[in-house]
């Protein structure tokens, strides 16, 4: 390295350096297009004209199968606003997010702490906690659904020898009921997730701080309340923000153990607008209901530059 | 006076444990559920008279068999392989000289351009499935994996190129200075000097961007109907559920063997996983 050094000052002072660093700058503008051009116009084909044409499919009558299809103006909306299903599916896209992200964060920050220190096999440990964040969804589900099931629940069975309930319960057959059991499982799969980057933001807290804190005659409490969370405060809001965005627009895990059922209780946008766009092949009045997303998303986003931004 | 000594010894020695065994039963009894329903015989499996933690009849593997000869399941897996590797490929591709451009270069709208890599990053499958899948359409890939290998890249490219770009800043600049001097073009020294210090980010983002792909659920589902094109996540939970028939066994030894290949990178990379996980969601 040292010698590296020595070599290029020893250059430098015998070939005008000025020249070839511009011979590396001139060009840039031109040569840099030519590195960016295939991941932009990728990006741009297949995220920015999608998102456009679904613009468009909303305003118009496309279906499923039908080649033809015009402009209709905001009919699709009307219906939509109409449509009690569609408010009950806003309600659970929240119910469903907030839910979930609240509870992950209360068991997370519990085993974020308890992962915070040096202990025989912790990174056993930690692989083991990831394992539900890496397995594909769609491939647990079925071991939820399954433990949820009407009759071999074997959940139940737990709790009705521990005396806890006393009748078989529907996991996912019975409206609230269901939603829980479709929040349990997003919680299951997504507090490692929680617990990682809460991690990642406790271990960034200087030890020095919280001895001095303790010194100072600070307890546990005061001290994560006053020495802890202001540290950890903008990697935990970035961090919530990603697991929200993710919760929000989810659609497998729901897909998976409900469909939506029973009586809509469980659909989210996503799933409601696979019913509608695919199962029941309205593609203008699904694209519309996709579209409720984006306020939302252009919202934590704003958020989320501002604030990164201000740090 | 001794009783607090084995306390504080007990404290020492499994203080750390304790609060993470419940987190560990949660996190692993799926899957201990998964292995003994996969292989239970279906009067032992329908039985709840007694505990149903363990088998009371010998364990039977008519559930793997109906896996692996009444349905599409290795081709599924195989399929799923294939749109992975190819995935990983196309995406490593096309983020490397995007991260490195929008990392080193300095071009009018490199600040808006990184900007709007961060944000197509944020914009998810639910939002494009329906419009992506009259484009695939109208591209001819109608029932194709080859419809998945053009269109999961949009999910890939964004987060491994935020990614690499983390690490191509990790570089110091001297080195690419003095390769400079020497007379190395820009992707010369992109090759010999950028490309074998960033491996491990490479790895990473390519364990990621498989890992995301063979995750995927809702394009397969949207874009492939014929059994024989199926994904593994789409394939195992579509074919063993039969009307109102579930063939819970082979659901459940599908899901595991499923998991596998994930598995199987994951427990070789998990430094790489974890250090991707917060470095994506924190730069």
């Amino acid at each position: 390295m040292a010698n590296g050094r020595e070599f290029v000052d020893g250059a430098a002072v015998q070939t005008a350096p000025v020249v070839i660093q511009g011979s590396w700058s001139q060009r840039e503008a031109v040569q840099s297009f030519l590195w960016i051009a295939p991941a932009f116009l990728y990006l741009a084909f297949f995220i920015a004209y999608p998102f456009f044409m679904s613009m468009y499919l909303s305003v118009s009558n496309a279906r499923v199968g039908s080649p033809e299809h015009h402009f209709v103006g905001l009919i699709n909306y009307q219906r939509l606003f109409a449509d009690p299903v569609f408010w009950q599916t806003v309600r659970n896209s929240f119910v469903f997010t907030f839910g979930s992200e609240a509870i992950r964060l209360i068991i997370g920050l519990p085993l974020a702490f308890a992962l915070n220190r040096a202990f025989k096999g912790k990174r056993v440990v930690q692989g083991i906690i990831l394992i539900p964040f890496v397995i594909p969804i769609a491939l647990s589900s079925l071991a939820w659904k399954w433990m949820f099931d009407s009759l071999y629940s074997v959940i139940n069975w737990m709790l009705m020898r521990a005396h806890l309930i006393e009748y078989p319960w529907q996991w996912l057959g019975e409206p609230g009921l269901a939603m829980w059991s479709v929040i349990i499982m997003n919680v299951w799969r997504g507090f490692p997730f929680s617990a990682v980057i809460l991690l990642a933001a406790l271990t960034a807290v200087p030890q020095e701080i919280i001895e001095a804190a303790k010194i100072d005659g600070a307890g546990p409490l005061r001290r994560f309340h006053y020495v802890v969370v202001p540290i950890i405060r903008p990697i935990l809001f970035v961090g919530l923000l990603y697991s929200i965005v993710f919760s929000f627009t989810d659609f497998s895990s729901v897909w998976l153990l409900t469909q939506g059922g029973p009586y809509n209780t469980t659909h989210v946008f996503g799933t409601y607008a696979y019913n509608i766009g695919i199962n029941a092949g309205d593609i203008g009045m699904g694209a519309a209901i996709t579209l409720f997303i984006f306020p939302f998303l252009a919202a934590i986003v704003i958020v989320m530059l501002r604030f990164l931004r201000k740090e | 006076m001794s009783a607090g000594q084995s306390w504080r010894r007990i404290k020492r020695d499994y203080g750390p444990y304790l609060p993470l065994s419940p987190y560990l039963f949660v996190v692993l009894f799926p899957f201990y559920w998964m292995v003994i329903t996969a292989f239970k015989r279906d009067n032992d499996l329908y039985n709840l008279t007694t505990a149903p933690f363990w088998f009371k009849e010998p364990p039977t593997l008519s559930h793997l068999k109906l896996l692996l000869y009444d349905t599409l399941f290795l081709k599924w897996l195989q399929n799923s392989m294939v749109i992975g590797v190819l995935v990983v490929f196309v995406t490593l591709a096309l983020a490397l000289p995007a991260a490195y451009a929008l990392a080193r270069m300095k071009f009018p709208g490199a600040q808006p351009l990184s900007t709007a890599m961060f944000l197509s990053y944020l914009i998810p499958p639910t939002l494009l499935f329906l419009p992506l899948s009259q484009l695939v359409r109208g591209l001819g890939f109608t029932d194709s994996i080859w419809a998945l290998v053009l269109v999961y890249p949009s999910f890939t490219l964004p987060f491994c190129t935020w990614l690499l770009m983390g690490f191509v800043r990790t570089v110091p600049k001297e080195i690419e200075e003095s390769a400079q001097i020497d007379g190395c073009t820009r992707f010369q020294a992109f090759r010999m000097i950028i490309i074998p210090v960033i491996i491990p980010g490479i790895i990473t983002a390519g364990i990621f961007a498989f890992t995301l792909t063979y995750q995927e659920y809702i394009y397969a589902l949207t874009f492939i109907s014929a059994s024989a094109n199926k994904t593994i996540s789409y394939g195992v939970t579509s074919d063993l559920i039969r009307g109102d028939v579930f063939y819970w066994g082979s659901l459940m030894s599908g899901a595991l063997i499923g998991a596998i290949p994930v598995a199987v990178i994951y427990a070789f990379s998990l430094d790489h996983f974890i250090h991707g996980l917060t470095a994506g969601a924190l730069k």
